[in-house]
């Protein structure tokens, strides 16, 4: 045996702190690329009020979305379909705007096909025994086609819009973050202090003790997806609101920003009891904070993805490496 | 006296912030049955594991025939002169006897064409068989063919059929019949009268001191006593065991306490993949010890009870209600501890508070449904104290605790929501002794609280100490029924299992 | 994990203060914000690099590209962050909501161009009188009808009646591309004889409402005289597509495949030596070599510099001295493309257009820094290659 020094087990306390400061690092790394973004944007004389602007802009729908979506990924599930079922209920919530003239019947409606969205992934999954994730695959291509087909039944041209006047007075700061607030608020309330939003933390950590703990997976991915389908809903309105032509690919890029959202937010993909709430909104900005950066830099589209890319690959492995160094003791 | 064959010094082991060992020396000579004993968690596995080249030492050194002593693997280790029969199954099942044996090795069997000679392999791998006493399995079998116990004994000859000077035996009997059981001391008595030597870990007490010459007992990772076969006594071993004397009753005293006659949860007629037309009762106020061989159904029996395993025919009834699934079970204030506590009593990943809440939130949200920080760690708290679990506070990661104190926390998750009935499915497995006798006084109390407890056990000894009454099963019915008596003794209940 | 995150953060801000300290002392000249959604199509490179390669070196000006982009929200993202960025004026490729664009810029006070299209009719009517609307520039629908009509007529004239047609993006409602087709289609309902027709419709306007009631799906079919034996359609890019690709062009008596785009890349490999392909693209090297080894016969392609006049526009409007039409209006002016039949066709426009020459040399644009608007509309106007030669 090799001559190895003794080595000191960390103490109690330390491993206090190494918890208290690991909660920490999203909101660290989240400070530290604004202290980049400033730096660089002082470099190049921008105009920061425009800019928190448009970090806010970028940020919102993915914030919402991501924030829905925690709900599913706290299950260890995922949901393939959110930019899809965005572009879905802001879609048909458009078509009751042109055929109502009324911005509250398009929002509830945005909302109600989102939810109902949602509750068909989930219930099919139930219904047939599948794992949810798989029914949202299918889901995704059944509604990139149905967009296409709603675009063929409104018969204006490749998008669907409704007159910019009608959404003016929402698309503004004020009530964009009122809904993504308003929406936190509720989601922070479900998922602590509730017993469903604890079921589901619990579940996503080991479903065979949540099951011996009378708490039903297909339920609860049930619920899951019909919080996270409020949130893909004010997505929707949100998009409507910001940009009122609704095209095929508007909210494509939802998803996967979702997922690297929640990622860079500081949840284990794997969700269970470390999923929080504030993943989504930390993760968001900081994505749109390194857009931005990218932007001033003018580093284009590929660097972007590929730094993008890096940090996802990294976070990923960091966190899972603290799982796998938590070998038990005989 | 001798030249020691194995010295083992100043050997540390840290995983993660836990200690596992803490500098210890440890020395086998040739010819000696050197026993390994401790409370869960002391250390035990991970020292005999460390000599096999299972794991690696965080600090010190080892010395095997005098020479410097680092075995990369298990295998390693086997080739120069360790072999160590592991806790947990090491068979694979989909191929034979012979090929499990001869696993990675089976170049000594290839012709020129560089195809295997399975008649030669069957022979060796029946010799090998033969030499330990084992005659009605042969090495053409299918694994699979074989049963659990019997799959134990193939480890045993593939292990010793490497001729090893030193042999671990870690854990082993507990998986064994009487039969087997006697192979394996067998084997034991040969490896001594070879001049070669064996380590030998057990739980059990009696067992230890029957079969081994000198004792080394471990307590939380430190030499606590090592001990020569003249001054074995149970009692001076549970002392350095949990370190201090045993206060009262180890399993209950009591033997005329009357059970009511009130069922409270009832098996008409259960059908399962491993039940068949099981009836049974559990009364008000009674501890139902049920026992059997690991196979015989009674850990499906403690699902079925709750709710979590379907059953083909039959219904399980609780309080004029039917058990279909866990959350009725839990409405019906049935509580449920699995025996593999690791993958489904507890949620590692997480705290000892939300496990110990996840069970309860309707005993202490707000309205039935509004979970307050404050009410949660109350109730927490409340747990942890009444359960003496040893932890720094609520949030602390459950995995960070040891064995016992893990268990403790799955028995919050039940006691704190205040269940009437528990089915506790081997509820001491891997738990040191002194968290033993808290669970088996916290049990009693419960018992004469009026709360009824259904007690799976494979250690026959805690379910004639606990049990009103003690059933037993054997595939997957009922083989014996036994009322709780003074007289009952494991000899007498054993033919039943077999 | 995240030592990681500060790290690479770091890492970026340091590598920025070394490989950007140059850009500094261009943070002085004027930026002009580009929009484009697609940035990897040969055609988006050939502009980029006519604006970066030759008038950032020829102009005080630094443009400010976006990202890829994929819908509205992301026009008006990329516009939010250009305007963070001090720029003064936006040229826009991408076109999911231009009104929103327009409305964004005005709002702002950030001049704004369209540089290869146009607005409707009715858009223009809405938006020509806004005072940051610079105007565009660019092939309209009626440019780009008059392109697939002559695709289709330069064959029919040649005598022949029977074709294929790849459709493109008109599955996915993509106006540009309806209209090329709706010309295809013109073309041969006017060469089919007295009784032609395509699905009941005989003209222009009633062949464009007459797809989008088909739901954009172009069927196959007898055009009077002349025969439409195969069409493909949309960017589905699977093997099942490849296959119908190669089917298409293998139909029996196929004599012409006209494709409103990306011609070479899906069809010429895979052609009977007998049949034509036409598309419309750009003039890049690999359309060169396919036209030069006969897999490609007709090409209507843009040049690289045809966005030089919208900068000149756009500049002016930055200097105060903004070109507005005599009502004073926003500009809108048609331009079209450049059609080679011939490999020697290709090569002359591929060497009048190149980075180091491009056909709107700085001579020529400077000329219009000061034009009115009849002398621009007219040199806008003139946008073949002889055109752009003899004005030089």
């Amino acid at each position: 045996m090799k001559q190895e020094k003794a080595l000191k087990a960390p103490s109690q306390a330390k491993v206090l702190m190494k918890r208290r400061i690991l909660n920490l690092v999203p909101i660290i790394g989240l400070l530290v690329l604004i202290a980049v973004y400033v730096f660089v944007g002082y470099w190049e004389d921008i105009r920061f009020d425009k800019g928190i602007q448009a970090i806010i802009n970028s940020s919102v729908v993915c914030a919402v979305v991501a924030t829905g979506a925690i709900f599913i990924y706290t299950l260890g599930s995922f949901d393939i379909s959110l930019g899809a079922a965005t572009l879905v209920s802001a879609m048909i919530g458009a078509m009751a705007y042109n055929a109502t003239g009324s911005i509250v019947v398009m929002m509830l409606v945005c909302i109600l096909v989102a939810v109902g969205i949602e509750l068909i992934s989930s219930l099919l999954a139930a219904f047939l025994d599948l794992p949810v994730f798989i029914t949202t695959v299918a889901m995704m291509s059944i509604l990139n086609a149905f967009a296409l087909v709603l675009i063929q039944i409104n018969g204006t041209g490749d998008s669907i819009s409704i007159p910019s006047e009608a959404v003016d007075p929402f698309d503004n700061m004020a009530f964009k973050l009122a809904v993504l607030i308003l929406y936190l608020i509720f989601a922070v309330f479900m998922f602590n202090y509730t017993k469903i939003g604890r079921s589901q933390k619990f579940l996503g950590g080991n479903s065979l003790c949540a099951k011996l703990t009378g708490i039903s997976m297909k339920k609860m991915a049930i619920v899951a997806f019909v919080l996270c389908g409020v949130g893909i809903g004010l997505g929707a309105i949100l998009t409507v609101t910001y940009a009122p032509t609704v095209s095929r690919n508007t909210a494509s890029g939802v998803g996967m920003n979702v997922i690297l959202a929640i990622v860079f937010g500081g949840m284990p993909v794997s969700g269970g009891a470390k999923s929080k709430i504030s993943a989504a909104v930390i993760g968001a900005i900081s994505i749109s904070v390194l857009d931005q950066i990218m932007s001033i830099l003018q580093l284009g589209s590929g660097v972007g993805q590929m730094v993008k890319a890096v940090i996802f690959l990294a976070v990923v492995v960091l966190t899972s490496l603290g799982y796998r160094q938590k070998m038990l003791a005989r | 006296m001798a030249e020691p064959i194995l010295e083992m010094k100043q050997i540390t082991k840290y995983f993660g912030t836990t200690v596992a060992l803490k500098s210890v020396d440890f020395t086998v000579y040739p010819g000696e049955v050197r026993g390994l004993i401790g409370e869960n968690g002391s250390g035990k596995s991970t020292i005999s594991s460390i000599a096999a080249g299972m794991q690696k030492a965080s600090g010190g050194e080892m010395f095997f025939h005098g020479k410097s002593w680092a075995p990369e693997s298990m295998i390693d280790a086997l080739g120069h002169g360790i072999g160590m029969i592991v806790q947990e199954s090491g068979t694979i099942q989909g191929i034979s006897v012979a090929e499990n044996l001869f696993l990675g090795e089976t170049k000594q069997f290839q012709n020129a064409f560089g195809l295997v000679n399975r008649k030669r392999m069957n022979e060796a791998a029946d010799a090998a068989l033969n030499a330990i006493g084992i005659t009605d399995v042969r090495g053409a079998m299918p694994m699979a063919a074989i049963d659990f116990q019997t799959r134990k004994l193939v480890e045993i000859a593939k292990v010793v059929m490497k001729n090893p000077d030193i042999l671990v035996v870690d854990e082993t009997t507990t998986a064994l019949s009487q039969d087997g059981r006697k192979i394996l001391y067998d084997v034991v008595r040969q490896f001594k009268e070879n001049g070669k030597s064996v380590i030998f870990i057990s739980h059990d007490l009696d067992e230890v001191m029957e079969v081994c010459d000198e004792l080394t007992v471990l307590r939380d990772g430190v030499m606590a006593a090592t001990l020569s076969k003249k001054d074995f006594d149970a009692d001076v071993v549970k002392q350095y065991m949990v370190g201090r004397e045993i206060q009262g009753d180890y399993y209950r005293s009591d033997y005329d306490t009357p059970v009511s006659d009130e069922v409270v949860l009832e098996l008409k007629d259960g059908c399962a993949a491993d039940l068949n037309h099981l009836n049974l009762q559990l009364h008000k106020g009674e501890i139902l010890g049920i026992g059997g061989l690991s196979h015989c159904g009674m850990h499906t029996l403690g699902k079925v009870l709750f709710g979590a395993d379907a059953l083909k025919q039959g219904t399980v009834m609780a309080g004029g209600t039917q058990v279909k699934d866990e959350s009725t079970a839990m409405n019906l204030r049935i509580g449920y501890v699995s025996k593999d506590r690791d993958t489904e009593s507890l949620n590692l990943n997480a705290s000892i508070g939300d496990n110990i809440a996840i069970a309860g939130l309707d005993q202490f949200a707000v309205n039935r449904h509004l979970i307050l920080r404050s009410k949660e760690k109350e109730y927490v708290n409340r747990q942890i104290e009444n359960l003496s679990i040893k932890c720094f506070d609520g949030e602390q990661e459950v995995s960070q605790l040891s064995g016992g104190n893990k268990q403790k926390v799955v028995f919050g998750k039940w006691v704190g929501r205040n269940s009437d009935i528990l089915i506790l499915d081997c509820p001491t497995r891997g738990v040191d002794i002194g968290v033993k006798q808290f669970m088996y006084q916290m049990m009693y109390r419960m018992r004469m609280e009026g709360k009824s407890i259904l007690l799976i056990s494979e250690e026959l000894s805690e379910l004639i100490g606990m049990s009103d009454r003690l059933i037993i099963m054997k595939d997957g019915a009922i083989s014996g029924e036994f009322a709780r008596s003074r007289d009952l003794t494991d000899s007498k209940v054993i033919d039943y299992m077999i | 994990m995240k030592n990681f995150k500060k790290v690479a953060a770091v890492a970026l801000s340091l590598s920025m203060a070394f490989s950007f300290a140059p850009s500094a002392s261009a943070a002085k000249s004027t930026k002009i914000g580009v929009l484009v959604s697609d940035t990897t199509s040969g055609e988006a490179l050939g502009f980029r690099s006519y604006y970066e390669d030759y008038i950032e070196e020829q102009y005080d000006v630094t443009f400010i590209y976006s990202d890829q982009l994929e819908d509205a929200a992301g026009e008006k993202d990329a516009i939010d962050s250009m305007i963070a960025q001090n720029c003064k004026a936006i040229i826009s490729f991408s076109s999911f909501d231009r009104p929103a664009q327009i409305e964004q810029c005005e709002e702002e006070g950030v001049y704004y161009a369209v540089a290869t299209g146009t607005l409707t009719d009715e858009q223009y009517e809405t938006y020509k009188e806004y005072e940051y609307y610079v105007g565009a520039i660019g092939p309209d629908n009626d440019t780009e009808f008059q392109t697939g009509y002559d695709m289709a007529k330069y064959y029919l004239d040649q005598g022949m009646t029977n074709f294929g047609i790849f459709t493109g993006a008109v599955p996915y409602y993509t106006e540009m591309h309806i209209y090329r087709v709706a010309g295809m289609l013109t073309a041969m309902v006017e060469a089919g004889g007295d009784d032609a027709n395509y699905n009941g419709a005989t003209d222009k306007d009633s062949i464009v409402a007459q797809i989008y009631a088909d739901g954009c799906a172009i069927s196959t079919g007898s055009i009077g005289t002349v025969n439409l034996l195969s069409v493909v359609e949309g960017y589905t890019m699977d093997d099942a597509w490849y296959a119908s690709c190669e089917a298409a062009v293998n139909a029996e008596g196929l004599e012409a495949f006209l494709a409103v785009g990306n011609g070479a890349d899906f069809f010429a490999a895979s052609k009977p030596d007998s049949v034509k392909i036409a598309t419309v693209d750009s003039y890049v090297d690999s359309l060169g070599e396919a036209m030069s080894a006969g897999s490609v016969d007709y090409l209507a392609g843009k040049f690289n510099s045809s966005i030089g006049p919208i900068f000149i526009a756009v500049m002016r409007a930055i200097d105060g001295n903004p070109l507005r039409t005599d009502e004073g209006y926003a500009l809108a002016l048609g331009q079209g493309y450049w059609v080679a039949t011939s490999y020697e066709d290709f090569q002359t426009y591929q060497s009048g257009d190149s980075v180091e020459s491009p056909a709107y040399t700085k001579d020529i644009l400077d000329q219009y820094l000061e034009a009115d608007y009849a002398a621009f509309a007219e040199f806008v106007g003139a946008y073949t290659y002889d055109d752009i030669t003899n004005v030089g």
